[in-house]
This record gives structure tokens, C-alpha cells and sequence, in this order.
């Protein structure tokens, strides 16, 4: 039978650990263990075979860290793979198990952080554990085993690279910390929410813990999945024994609390570090008489980032809608300028506003929508924790979104048009995620609720040929303005209500469409809000910055008896002053800040952003010039801070907090001044070298060069020379800053200036980082080091001046 | 508010911000009390030591199983130590994570702060590490030597890869190497500390010990003020 054929059908045993028997035949602790493959094979050959002998079915290559990381020379690592995965075939003929023992080939991590936390790119993830994929599955491996994943973005380049490189059945276990949690802040539930997503067929946790810490987890995991669960503990707690490490469990031990983790339920059972062959047949006399429960399917519909699991119903979830450029000219502007951090702001914004999931549409016309995807996606999720919808039109967008996600995403939307159909259900199928139906089609937006909810029903039964679940799948209203239509507001209701009771599917509507067209449109959209939410809408796009729209959700929740002793809605708004309806939020929150003591001035120095912005904005409605304000208190103001800074009465700290006001005051001024602007001194291009992932200090330079009246081109961080001068002769800019941190990136910097030497030699470079001296500097080529914050914007002086 | 985790040294903290021993004023204070209050409910702390036999190839180039490392520097701080520990110790993705939060909403003062905040934090974890290996050496009535990591001195970053291939740094404890060898999270150490049967003979540790004069960093109270 085949691997596949006995999943989840019956109690499968993997193997268990294998490097310390590989260092009982000599193998070093030093040693990269997968070169044994050539070097070494009887002692690999043995290792399989005297696990096949014990009784497991799954038994890995020795591949754990085969890859080009780790092996450079790619004749030589595919030579390793191979042999690796030819051990186990042969000992497996060996053993006489080639009806019931199955070749996993193995892969651990790279040992390498993803983009955005880390620098290592996603595809290039993908590609290097790609052709580690086919050399293996040639080589006549039956399945993959992606084990001791603690990076789920990681995994998921994984799973994709083994999709598409092989048609073997994919597996894969992670490692969990004694809370329950990934090193990268994943939990159960949003690992089972992405690897079932990607359609992995059984998925688990490994490493890390022994069977008694893990059970806790493995509960976890088998409540959340509908997929087999693997379950590959290490032989208890590991402390130190003569210069060696040992665990802290006897075999029989092991085995007694593994006969615990398979009466809860898991399907796949072995070990991982410390466990011996000894330790699996140990556990498969112990657990062999367990009556096996085979896994349900869940039916839940959840979203994940990679941190957060949300689930729709039976609270209905608030999606946030404005990170959309349709009508919004801020927005517009800073999508063209690629202003990321605008973006950022408005997702952090909404989450603060109660927002559970955002909304990322980057489309607009004359920009690359599928490489704002690409900046945009990791961006937020590196600064962000609520799972994102990815909203585009162009498939292509949305797949670039999807493939770079990490979690399982909302994904907007399909309709029934065939080419929609065609284009999104094989994204969805192999991304995951909760696929929003729209429910028109070719003949366009039916007018009725039998229309509508025909057109669901028909994008239902094509997502099945997918294999994409009813669970996700949330079917849109469709709410259209009313001040067309005078009943497009029942046909919209009457659809959630039938979707819900006929087809049993969740729902969801872009809210505010209702309104188009109307005065006072808040008031409408609240109450249609409150409406739909009793026709059993579950997830609602609106604009969670709006007061009276989260009132109603909040009032809503408390009267359907979905918010207990109304903590949330007390929660909410138990310290409001006066009504809800007098103004919006914010500006309550303002009148109700006590009028501050002390000058613009005073607000700046001692670094009091919201009373700087305020006084600013008093200032300008009692009629004073904004450019004085600019010229006559902020610049003194700052420049008091800068020399205090300088002459070491003040630290960093406080120059950065009168920073943080005087940019708060100059944005409240920038709003009066409205077409003429403040005047620039320069324009500056700031970077992190190549290599470098360390941005604080030159984000501490771009904040004081820009309140300095600088404009800055900050091209991040990791920069390659080439992007650096490319740049500079674009921007024909007169003043570059990099910054570098380490001994080992100081080398780009160096090339980064001799490059710019040769192709823009009329630019000037100042540097800074920790690791640089004024002499070091000048042995790189540099014409100024910064050594302290304020540095740089006195050079630029000079330079402008 | 939950226990903190582990007391930190104030000072540390002032000093990564540029103090350079003067009194914090009272809103640098309140922000490093806030970062670390932050900190304390994002960081996981985790580590792993292992003691190896050290060989000596010549005067100033070590063997650690396999490892070699030609290092002056690190030779004179473990002249004479016949084995050592070798440990690695994080504070997780947590702080990076905060301090990136900071950054896009625009609050560089708080990003600095946690910056600072968490450096010192690191620092503590890793005494408190160092502590637990130097009572685990005093039971076998042996000394630990002041610990010394990758990058100080002429120990060169290079060797980074040696260490954590020994001690599983990836998959044990999450840390991982960019190509310019970088640890990532950020907030996370390796170091050697020399084990030997007789107690060191005092010498200059920390800033004193470094020739880099000129550093925005250095502690400028004197050895036996610290």
C-alpha cells in the first residue's frame, strides 16, 4: 500500500534521532553530518536499517542540512542527497520492509532568517530547497518530511518548493517552545491554519521538547486540524554528562508518556533528539493496542498571519478598508512616491482602532501592482500581526501577495466569470486562504436574491473541483448604493440571510458602498451595518476608524448577547467624555487634554508631540503666518535641542523626543500651508549598506535631517552599491550617508564609495555605524564621519550651505 | 504587571543611548522604565552552553573541537584553560519586532530606548547564563575566565559559523547567521568562556580591555568603579 493509503487510516511510527548515533560511530560535533552520505555509508546504511528493524515506517535520509548553504558545491550536494535518500532504499531492502517502510527525505531548515526580519529572499528559499526536492524524489524518495521548522514563512518556501518540484506526499513538524509557542511567535492554530491552507497531508511538532512538555501542544494541534498529526518528541529534557549531552528519559519512560500523546489522538508517532531505535520499539509495544482515531475535518473558517488565528463566525470580523487607493489621494501620492511607512501608519492606525483584519489593495494605475505587493506584504507583516487580506484585480498581484504571505490570508476576491474563475480558484487552491465569491457573472449583478445566491451556489460547486471547502469560501452581498436603487438594500440583506440558511456559507460586504451618493453617509452606513449584522453578516470591510461604525458593532455585539456583562462595549467606551455622536474620536480625545503650560517652544524642547500639534494648530487658527511659525519657534526650538545635544547637556533620547514633536508640529503646519511649502535645503539619499540589517541609527539621521528642512531619499537597508549610485545620479543628489555596523558589511561601504567615486564623483559621503573611526572612514574613501546623531545634518550644512 | 524576568542594569541601558556615565535626565529614565517594561512581556529568553576541550595548535591559535581559531586576543584570555564553555543566549524575536513597531510608527525616541533597553537586557541574560556555567565549574572546584565572544578584539566574526554548528545555536535556541554574519534576532550573543583550576589573575574587562578609544560607547568610569 501506498504511504498515502495509510495515513490517518492507521497509527504510522517514524524514526528517531540520528546524530548522536552517527557520533557513536565517530561523527564529530563539529562535522557536517550529511557528508557521511559519501564518506561514511555503511554507518548511515546502518542507522536506517536499525530503525526499519525496530519498526518504523518512516524512516528519513540523512539530509536534515543538505543544502547549498551548507554545501556550496552543488555536484557534491546532489551527490549527498541522493546517496542519502539510496541509504534508506537499501536498508529498507535490507530489513525486508518494502511493503510497509516508506523513504522521507529529509529537510531541516537553513538555518538562515527570511526577509522581512531576516536576509534571506523567499525565492531564494524556495529554489534552494527546490533542487534539493528533485534531486531527492528522483532518487525514489516516497514522501518529504520538512521537520524542525521554527520560521513558518520558512516552511511555507518549503512546502511550495516540494509542490512544485515533486508530486510525493508532503509532511511537515515544527518546533514548539514550552508555551506553545514558534520562535517566530507562531502557535498551533496558526501553523495548522497555514499548512492546511498549502495542503500539506499530515503536519506536527518535533524537537524541542520532550513527550510530556509536548502533549499540551499536540491537544492544541489535533483540536485545530483536520490532517493527521505527526508527533516526533526528543527523548525528555537534555542536560550536560561529561561533555556530552544526554536526555533525561529511559526508553520505557518515553514510551509510557508516548502511549499518553497517542490516547489523545495523534496519528504518526516517533522521536527525535535522543530517542534510539531501542526508544521506538519501546513505543510502538507500548501504543500498538491504542484504538487509532482517524482525523475529522474541522469546518472552521480561520485566517492567519503568522503570530494570529482569526476565526469568522460566530462574532462577525471587522476587516479593515483603508489600505485601498480607489478615491483616496494621500494615499495615491504615497503609493507613487513608494512611501511605505504612509502604509504601515494607516495599518497600525486601524488596528489600534479595532480592526481584525486589514485590507491590502495596492492597485493603481501607473505603478507596478504586483511589485507594490512584493514591498508591500512583508513590510506589514513586519510590523504587523493581524492576518491581511489580499485584494487586487490582477491575478498576477494577488498571487505575488499569496506567495509572499505568511499565514493563511483573506483573499479578494472570484466572481463568477469564467476567466475570474479560471484565474483565482487555482491561486486559492494552492495558496490557501478564505476566498471571497462575488456572486456576478458574465450577464453582471443579478438584481435579486435568487440571482445572487444561484451565482454563489454555481462558484461553490467550481472551488469543490479544486478542492477548496465550503468553510472557505464567504460569500459578498454585494451592497449597492441606495440612492440608485431604493430596495438594493433588502436585495443585499435577503442575500445574507439565504447564503446563510441555504448554503450554510459565511458572508460579506464592503458596507459604505450602500451610501454612494447620499449626505450624512456615516449615518446611513451605521444602521445598514447594524442591519446586516442581524441578517447574519460575518465579515464586514469598513473603515474601523469611524466612530459610529464601531459603535454599532460594539452596541450590536452587546445586544445579540455575543459580548459577556458587556466588558468589550464598556471597554470601549466606558472613559468617553460627553456623546459618541458630538464629534469624531479623536478631536473628543483632543478637547478633553488639558490646555498644556508653557510655548511651542517649551512642547518641543521637552519632546511633547500631541501638546506640539496642538499648540501649533491654535496658533494657526488664531491667524499666525505658518511660515513664521515654521521659521520664528520651531527651527530656534529644535535647533536649542540640537545644540544642547551637541554640547552633551541632552541625550539621545530627548533629541529624539523634541524630534518626534517638532515633526508632529510641523505636520499640523504642513496641512495650513497647503501648495506652498517649506523651502529645501537638499536633497540627501540615506542607505544601509549591502549586508546590513541594522537601520536605527541611519532612521535617527533621516528624522533629524528632515526636521532640519533636508528632503531624504531613504533607500533602506541592504542596499546594493548599484541600487546606492543608481540613485544618486537619478536624483543627481550632491550629499549620500551610509551606514554599516559590523566589521563584515564596512566592506560594502567601501565598495558602495568606490563605485560612487567612479560614476558620481561630485557627491559627497558621510558614514556612521559602530564599528567606524574617523580614521577608518578615511581609509574607506568617506569625506566625513558621523560619529554622533547630530553629525550628519552639520555636514550637510556645510555641504549646502 | 508581571515579574520582570531578570533585573537589568540601568546604567547599561544609559550608556548604549550616549550617557557615558552622567545622570539620566528624568524623561531618559522614564523611557528606558517603559522599553523595559515592553520588553519584559515580548522577550524569550533562551540559551545553550556546552563545555569542550580546548587544544593549543601553537601560542595564539586554539582548537575547540574542530574549531580553529587564531586569535591573540582570545589565546591571552585563556592562557591558561585546558577546556571551555561555549554558550549562545537570545532574547528571541521580540525586541526586534518592538523596535521595528517603533520605527514605522515614527517614535524614534522609543525605538532608541528599547534599542538601549534591550542591549542591556541581552546583557543581563547573559550573566545570569555565565553565573549558572561558573557555579557548574566551582562544583568541580574549577574557574571561569571573563567570556568572550566573536568580534571583540582580533576573535573574528568568521568563527561564528564554527560555534554554531557546535552548539546546534539554529535549531536549539532559533538564532540564526546572515551572510555577513549577523545573529539574527539581534538581541543575541555567543561567547567562549575559559575554564581553569586556578583563579584568574585580575586584568581589564569590558571597556577597559578594548582599544578603541574613541567608541560613543565606552564607559568612561574607571575599572574599579564599575
Amino acid at each position: 500500500m501506498s504511504f498515502l493509503d495509510r495515513l490517518g487510516r492507521e497509527r504510522l511510527y517514524c524514526d528517531g534521532g540520528t546524530g548522536s548515533l552517527l557520533q557513536a560511530k565517530g561523527l564529530k560535533g563539529g562535522e557536517l553530518p550529511e557528508r557521511w552520505n559519501l564518506t561514511h555509508p555503511e554507518a548511515v546504511r546502518d542507522v536506517a536499517l536499525s530503525y526499519f528493524n525496530a519498526g518504523s515506517h518512516i524512516v528519513n535520509s540523512n539530509t536534515f542540512g543538505a543544502n547549498r548553504l551548507h554545501y556550496p558545491d552543488q555536484e557534491e550536494l546532489k551527490a549527498i542527497v541522493e546517496a542519502g535518500v539510496r541509504h534508506v532504499i537499501e536498508a529498507r531492502r535490507e530489513a525486508g520492509r518494502e511493503a510497509d517502510g516508506y523513504v522521507a527525505l529529509d529537510i531541516g531548515p537553513t538555518g538562515r532568517l527570511l526577509k522581512p526580519m531576516g536576509d534571506l529572499g523567499f525565492e531564494e528559499a524556495v529554489e534552494l530547497f527546490g533542487e534539493v526536492v528533485r534531486w531527492g524524489a528522483a532518487a525514489g524518495a516516497d514522501l518529504v518530511l520538512i521537520e524542525t521548522m521554527n520560521d513558518t514563512l520558512e516552511l511555507k518556501a518549503a512546502v511550495l518548493a516540494a509542490k512544485e518540484n515533486c508530486s510525493l506526499p508532503v509532511c511537515a513538524t515544527c518546533v514548539f517552545d514550552g508555551k506553545g509557542k514558534l520562535l517566530t511567535g507562531g502557535t498551533p492554530e496558526s501553523l495548522v491554519a497555514m499548512l492546511e491552507g498549502l495542503r500539506v497531508d499530515a503536519l506536527g511538532v518535533n524537537c524541542g521538547l520532550g513527550p510530556t512538555q509536548m502533549l499540551p501542544i499536540v491537544k492544541r494541534l489535533l483540536a485545530a486540524s483536520s490532517l493527521p498529526v505527526i508527533v516526533n518528541p526528543n527523548a525528555g529534557l537534555p542536560r550536560m554528562e561529561g561533555g556530552r549531552t544526554v536526555y533525561d528519559l529511559t526508553a520505557p519512560d518515553f514510551a509510557a508518556a508516548m502511549a499518553d500523546i497517542a490516547r489523545a489522538g495523534a496519528h504518526v508517532l516517533g522521536g527525535c533528539c535522543g530517542t534510539t531505535p531501542e526508544f521506538i520499539r519501546a513505543e510502538i509495544a507500548a501504543t500498538r493496542d491504542i484504538p487509532f482515531v482517524p482525523p475529522v475535518p474541522e469546518r472552521r473558517s480561520v485566517v492567519s498571519s503568522f503570530s494570529q488565528v482569526v476565526e469568522i463566525g460566530p462574532r462577525p470580523v471587522i476587516v479593515g478598508e483603508r489600505i485601498n487607493p480607489t478615491g483616496k489621494k494621500k494615499l495615491q501620492a504615497a503609493l507613487r512616491a513608494n512611501d511605505l511607512d504612509a502604509v504601515v501608519a494607516l495599518g497600525l492606525s486601524q488596528e489600534e482602532a479595532g480592526a481584525h483584519v486589514l485590507d491590502v489593495n495596492c492597485g493603481l494605475p501607473g505603478i507596478d501592482e504586483a511589485a507594490m505587493m512584493a514591498a508591500l506584504v512583508p513590510k506589514l507583516q513586519s510590523v504587523l500581526a493581524l492576518p491581511l487580506q489580499i485584494d487586487s484585480s490582477s491575478p498576477q498581484a494577488l498571487e505575488t501577495g499569496l506567495r509572499l504571505y505568511n499565514g493563511k490570508p483573506l483573499i479578494n476576491s472570484v466572481s463568477g466569470k469564467r476567466e475570474s474563475l479560471d484565474a483565482v480558484l487555482p491561486l486559492a487552491a494552492k495558496y490557501g486562504g478564505v476566498l471571497i465569491a462575488l456572486p456576478l457573472d458574465e450577464a453582471g449583478i443579478p438584481a435579486d436574491a435568487d440571482g445572487r445566491v444561484a451565482i454563489a451556489r454555481r462558484i461553490v460547486d467550481e472551488a469543490a473541483k479544486y478542492g477548496i471547502a465550503p468553510e472557505d469560501i464567504v460569500v459578498d452581498g454585494l451592497a449597492m448604493t441606495i440612492s440608485a436603487d431604493s430596495g438594493s438594500a433588502q436585495v443585499t440583506l435577503k442575500t445574507l440571510r439565504r447564503v446563510r440558511d441555504e448554503l450554510g456559507l459565511h458572508t460579506v460586504l464592503g458596507v459604505s458602498n450602500i451610501s454612494f451618493g447620499l449626505p450624512q453617509r456615516e449615518a446611513v452606513n451605521a444602521f445598514f451595518f447594524a442591519m446586516a449584522l442581524e441578517s447574519g453578516l460575518s465579515l464586514a470591510i469598513i473603515n474601523p476608524s469611524s466612530a459610529a461604525m464601531m459603535a454599532a458593532y460594539r452596541s450590536w455585539l452587546a445586544l445579540s448577547g455575543l459580548d459577556d456583562n458587556c466588558a468589550g462595549f464598556i471597554d470601549a467606551y466606558g472613559s468617553q467624555q460627553g456623546s459618541l455622536f458630538a464629534g469624531n474620536a479623536a478631536s473628543t480625545a483632543q478637547a478633553a487634554a488639558p490646555k498644556g503650560e508653557g510655548t511651542l517652544a517649551d512642547s518641543i524642547r521637552f519632546g511633547m508631540a500631541e501638546r506640539a500639534a496642538q499648540q501649533a494648530a491654535e496658533r494657526l487658527a488664531a491667524g499666525e503666518d505658518p511660515m513664521a511659525i515654521i521659521d520664528g519657534t520651531l527651527i530656534p526650538a529644535l535647533d536649542a535641542v540640537g545644540k544642547g545635544f551637541e554640547a552633551g547637556t541632552l541625550f539621545l533620547p530627548q533629541l529624539l523626543m523634541s524630534a518626534d514633536a517638532a515633526k508632529a508640529a510641523f505636520a499640523a503646519v504642513k496641512e495650513a500651508l497647503s501648495g506652498q511649502s517649506r523651502a529645501v535645503k537638499g536633497t540627501v539619499i540615506l542607505a544601509t549598506v549591502k549586508g546590513d540589517i541594522h537601520d536605527i541609527g541611519k532612521n535617527i539621521v533621516k528624522v533629524l535631517l528632515e526636521n532640519y528642512g533636508y528632503r531624504v531619499v531613504d533607500l533602506g537597508k541592504d542596499v546594493a552599491p548599484e541600487a546606492i549610485v543608481e540613485a544618486a545620479v537619478a536624483e543627481d543628489v550632491k550629499l549620500v550617508g551610509l551606514s554599516a555596523l559590523m566589521t563584515t558589511t564596512v566592506s560594502s561601504m567601501e565598495d558602495t564609495i568606490r563605485l560612487l567615486r567612479r560614476e558620481k564623483p561630485d557627491t559627497r559621503v558621510v558614514v556612521g555605524g559602530a564599528v567606524l573611526t574617523s580614521d577608518y572612514a578615511a581609509r574607506i574613501g568617506a569625506d566625513r564621519y558621523a560619529k554622533e546623531a547630530m553629525d550628519t545634518v552639520r555636514y550637510a550644512d556645510e555641504v549646502f550651505g | 504587571m508581571p515579574e520582570p524576568l531578570f533585573e537589568v542594569d540601568r546604567r547599561e541601558a544609559f550608556r548604549y543611548l550616549g550617557l557615558r556615565g552622567a545622570e539620566p535626565d528624568a524623561a531618559t529614565a522614564r523611557a528606558v522604565e517603559e522599553a523595559l517594561t515592553l520588553l519584559n512581556d515580548a522577550v524569550e529568553p533562551k540559551q545553550v552552553s556546552r563545555r569542550f576541550p580546548l587544544k593549543w595548535l601553537d601560542d595564539s591559535t586554539l582548537d575547540i573541537e574542530g574549531l580553529r581559531v587564531g586569535s591573540r586576543a582570545l589565546a591571552r584570555n585563556l592562557s591558561d584553560c585546558g577546556e571551555v564553555f561555549l554558550m549562545a543566549a537570545t532574547l528571541g524575536l521580540g525586541p526586534d519586532r518592538l523596535i521595528a513597531r517603533a520605527q514605522a510608527q515614527g517614535a524614534m525616541s522609543r525605538a532608541v530606548a528599547l534599542q538601549a533597553a534591550s542591549a542591556a537586557m541581552i546583557e543581563a541574560w547573559c550573566d545570569r547564563v555565565n553565573a549558572e556555567l561558573k557555579r557548574q565549574a566551582a562544583a568541580r572546584g574549577q574557574f571561569c575566565r571573563p567570556r568572550f565572544s566573536p568580534g571583540y578584539g582580533d576573535f573574528a566574526l568568521e568563527c561564528q559559523a564554527g560555534i554554531f554548528r557546535l552548539l546546534g545555536v539554529q535549531k536549539n535556541i532559533g538564532v540564526t547567521l546572515t551572510d555577513s554574519l549577523m545573529m539574527l534576532p539581534t538581541k543575541s550573543v555567543t561567547a567562549v568562556i575559559g575554564i581553569a583550576d586556578a583563579p584568574a589573575i585580575p586584568c581589564p574587562t569590558g571597556c577597559a580591555a578594548c582599544g578603541k578609544a574613541d567608541c560613543a560607547f565606552r564607559d568612561e568610569r574607571k575599572d574599579d568603579q564599575i
